[in-house]
């Protein structure tokens, strides 16, 4: 009865012209960095733009026909983060020299493909998100089992100092991506069925309602959690995000500030310990507050990467210097971790503040969601999803721009890198579902 | 390539990647402002769930015979009630009942989620009669309970009575 009342076409028709705009900006972008880089056109500029546009309009087809009623906004916003990024990393590749990798938006174009076609997979598999909830202690199983895969001897491997890869055979993996998605889900199915125990009223004391003593079990256990990742795999980023989502979750559960307040102030007082024994995080610390050092600035591992990045933002300015214009390639790592600077230097604040708005809108439908579902679980699951993205991107830029200290993470959707995309696609269809599910108009929930 | 075309193109690339943006804003302002008018026009356009007045209760479960329909919407028009939820996890929740029916349960597309272990997912159902409202239990597992009584049949509502499903208590108001 329901589904005769839908509007249908309607949300996917706007989702197609929006593509279609996407797929001709892709188009643009894609020929401005050849005619800038190396001033003619090439034909292969082609299979750049081919693939991940065929790709996207399977996706689309398939919600067509498969979650007709999903939002209009989150396809066309996902493909465009996707494709500037691949933009920035092709942009970089065609002024690498010879004995560099310029290979890496080729990978990334084929990741982009195989990602899409996942998440159009996981939208086949999910027929409602409402099923995910019956597997909670298995997701949370799976999310600790991806996290210590890397500690396993064999298969494991170090990356700049981090413990974060899986390698078997030629295929590198880092299984923390979808960790996160496990663990979003845990979070979510563990925090409806405690929500009522956790927000207990318990004594009140500085103007705070204290929940009693015992409630404070889980939050300890993820903080050990997430302490554990600090130190055995020597990664700041990835220990963050979690402990951010779960605070981020039990708050919106429990509307309790109180298990915010102590979360926050337990997580600052690891990481001070953490920096002071551990010369890896001390270092990003040090780099964070005075980068302009001398010393730190010619100490390997110091503070030049950000420096330069520094100095890149500075030299594009508010327009930027345009595509091909500036040097971004001088920093390590600019199509990884600096993706932000590269697009900052030669798309100015303009372009960067565009990204951030497509990230913003994004985040903004992934809350819209939640409010908009009635039950909890998928209010704690759609913001879950949403905050991923969010805190992922707060901690990067953050780290960038000298916000927050320098941790290696990958930028949602833009970062060069399969992991990080296939999870974060992975994200995008579970979105889409749960938009899908949303009960019909007009209906009101609490 | 010139530097003044090279200028235009870069200047033309921002251009178009704030108008894209400046869309997304457009259908989101658009989504905003235009859902009310949606519903109206949507509920205007469904089959009318009650049967004429006269044949009252008995007809509750029939969807197809929609005769009458033109009083039934002028009437809802005229003085909603209100549901109050006085006791349970939705504690304070209003709902303005300015509908034909109201879906109760478990299932996220009912007008009232009720996330409970006792509640069914279709647990009840109330429907406009006439100028009252009366309340059916769908064969939910644990029952509908109309002031400390379970109900087997469809109950008239009578401003105040208690109505409890699971552990959420409401009452019709207005």
């Amino acid at each position: 009865m329901a589904r005769a009342n839908r509007v249908v076409p309607k949300k996917r028709n706007l989702e197609l012209f929006m593509l279609l705009f996407g797929f001709g900006l892709y188009a643009f972008a894609l020929a401005q960095v050849q005619l800038a880089t190396i001033l003619i056109l090439r034909p292969d500029g082609w299979f750049y733009w081919s693939l991940p546009v065929v790709a996207a309009t399977v996706f689309h087809l398939v919600l067509r026909f498969r979650a007709s009623d999903a939002d209009p906004l989150i396809l066309p916003i996902g493909f465009l983060l996707n494709v500037l990024g691949i933009m920035m990393i092709y942009r970089l590749d065609l002024v690498k020299s010879a004995n560099e990798d310029n290979s890496v938006a080729y990978r990334q174009v084929i990741w982009t493909v195989v990602a899409i076609l996942i998440a159009a997979t996981v939208l086949f598999l999910v027929k409602t998100h409402l099923s995910l909830r019956r597997y909670i202690y298995i997701s949370m199983a799976v999310g600790v089992l991806l996290l210590v895969l890397p500690l396993v001897p064999v298969i494991g491997k170090t990356v700049s100092g981090a413990h974060l890869w899986v390698s078997i055979g030629p295929l590198s993996f880092q299984p923390g991506e979808l960790a996160k998605i496990a663990l979003c889900i845990f979070f979510a199915g563990y925090l409806t069925s405690r929500r009522e125990s956790l927000s207990v009223v318990g004594r009140k004391a500085f103007g705070l309602r204290i929940p009693p003593a015992r409630e404070l079990g889980p939050i300890a256990f993820i903080w050990l959690a997430s302490l554990g990742v600090l130190v055995l795999q020597r990664d700041l980023g990835t220990s963050l995000l979690f402990f951010g989502l779960f605070l981020v979750m039990i708050y919106v559960a429990t509307g309790r500030v109180f298990y915010v307040l102590v979360g926050f102030v337990m997580f600052v007082a690891g990481a001070l310990v953490a920096s002071r024994l551990m010369s890896y995080v001390g270092g990003r610390f040090d780099a964070w507050l005075d980068p302009l050092n001398d010393a730190l600035y010619q100490a390997p591992g110091g503070s030049y990467q950000l420096v330069q990045s520094m100095f890149g933002l500075a030299h594009g300015g508010l327009f930027g210097t345009g595509l091909g214009g500036g040097l971004p390639q001088i920093v390590p790592l600019a199509q990884s971790d600096f993706i932000v600077s590269a697009i900052g230097e030669e798309l100015g604040l303009v372009g960067l503040f565009a990204v951030f708005s497509l990230y913003l809108v994004l985040i903004a439908r992934a809350l819209r969601i939640a409010n908009a579902h009635a039950d909890d679980f998928s209010k704690l699951l759609s913001i879950g999803l949403g905050f991923v993205i969010a805190l992922q991107l707060f901690i990067v830029v953050g780290g960038v721009l000298r916000v927050v200290p320098l941790t290696g993470l990958t930028t949602p959707l833009l970062t060069a890198g399969g992991s990080s995309l296939v999870a974060n696609w992975i994200i995008i269809g579970l979105l889409l579902r749960l938009s899908d599910t949303l009960p019909k108009a007009g209906t009101v929930t609490e | 390539m010139s530097e003044l075309a090279l200028f235009i193109v870069r200047a033309g690339f921002l251009l178009v990647l704030w108008l894209f943006i400046l869309s997304i804003i457009a259908i989101i302002r658009a989504d905003l402002f235009s859902e009310r008018v949606l519903t109206k026009v949507v509920e205007k356009n469904m089959p009318t769930a009650l049967s004429s007045p006269t044949t009252g209760i008995t007809n509750l479960g029939d969807f197809s015979a929609a005769p009458g329909s033109s009083s039934i919407v002028t009437a809802i028009n005229a003085t909603p009630s209100i549901l109050v939820v006085i006791d349970g996890p939705l504690q304070g929740t209003e709902l303005i009942l300015d509908r034909k029916e109201l879906r109760i349960g478990r299932a996220p597309n009912s007008d009232l989620v009720l996330d409970d272990d006792y509640v069914s997912t279709q647990h009840a159902r109330i429907q406009r009669i006439d100028d009252g409202w009366v309340i059916q239990d769908l064969n939910s597992t644990n029952g509908t309970y109309v002031d400390g009584q379970r109900i087997g049949a469809p109950v008239n509502i009578k401003p105040d009575m208690q109505i409890r499903i699971g552990k959420t208590i409401f009452e019709i108001r207005g």
